[in-house]
């Protein structure tokens, strides 16, 4: 029906038709406002207290391994100089065993 | 309990296993592997790099030196028994328990004096540098600890007196 209108043979009455359209003006901020809401809609609730956030960020997968992989090595290199010095010791002692007199120990 | 905090206990918890096995493991594969010398004398090629003929030396100077310190340690111990039976049952300190005492702290000097002439021996036989190092080492090991009790007994007695 309004496609007939549209298409009406009569030029003025198609010009007066078109006019006649009315399209409602935006409210203010209105893309602002879309953009916001659909941030908040992606973004996750922030979290309540440091806590919170910071059992959120150690169930993050990567900071969890890399944490993990941290104290792993922090773990072999303490271990393997605190062996080194333990084996220094006994082979220091061992050579001590072997050269002080019994009677001066 | 808060979720939160339970996360952060059990992570913490997780950690310490981590680090504690980590360091536990290597420790004991590292004493494992290196705490096994194969003689009495591995000790000083691998604190001081001696090389083959350094160590070929210095083994000499210990075959000569262990029946020279073996001699004086029988003596000590032979004073030693000397002395307990001459002082027996008694409770007072004659001239003759005075005068093994004597022998002993003679004995003992002799050997402590054979042991650094040792020391300075097997010192010379390393590079200077390590020499040097070896042979401080040495007198902080076997004189220091002297030092500290001679050192601590002054103390004590010092607070002791002033405390009189």
């Amino acid at each position: 029906m309004k496609e007939k209108l549209n298409q009406s043979p009569d030029p003025q009455v198609g010009a007066l038709l078109r006019a006649a359209r009315v399209s409602p003006a935006l409210p203010p901020r209105f893309q602002q406002n879309v953009w916001r809401r659909i941030e908040d809609t992606e973004s996750p609730a922030p979290p309540a207290s440091w806590l919170d956030a910071f059992a959120a960020l150690i169930l993050r997968p990567r900071f969890a391994v890399m944490a993990a992989a941290v104290l792993l090595l922090a773990g072999i290199s303490a271990g393997t100089l605190e062996g080194r010095q333990a084996a220094r010791r006994d082979a220091q002692m061992n050579y001590l065993a072997a050269v002080v007199p019994h009677a001066l120990r | 309990m808060n979720r939160s905090l339970v996360i952060l206990l059990g992570a913490l918890a997780l950690g310490a296993t981590i680090f504690a096995g980590a360091f536990y493991a290597s420790q004991r594969a590292t004493i494992a592997c290196c705490a096994k010398p194969a003689d009495d004398l591995d000790w000083l090629r691998t604190e001081f790099h001696l090389s083959d003929v350094a160590m070929a030396h210095i083994r000499k100077l210990q075959a000569g030196y262990l029946p020279q310190c073996a001699e004086l340690c029988a003596k000590i111990a032979a004073k030693k028994g000397e002395l307990e039976t001459v002082l027996g049952t008694g409770t007072n300190l004659t001239t003759e328990a005075q005068t093994k005492l004597n022998e002993i702290a003679a004995l003992r000097a002799q050997c402590q004096a054979q042991m650094l002439r040792h020391f300075i021996a097997v010192s010379q036989a390393m590079p200077p540098e390590q020499g040097e190092r070896y042979l401080a080492e040495m007198k902080q090991l076997t004189l220091g600890n002297e030092e500290l009790m001679e050192q601590s007994m002054s103390d004590h007695a010092g607070h002791e007196h002033g405390t009189h």
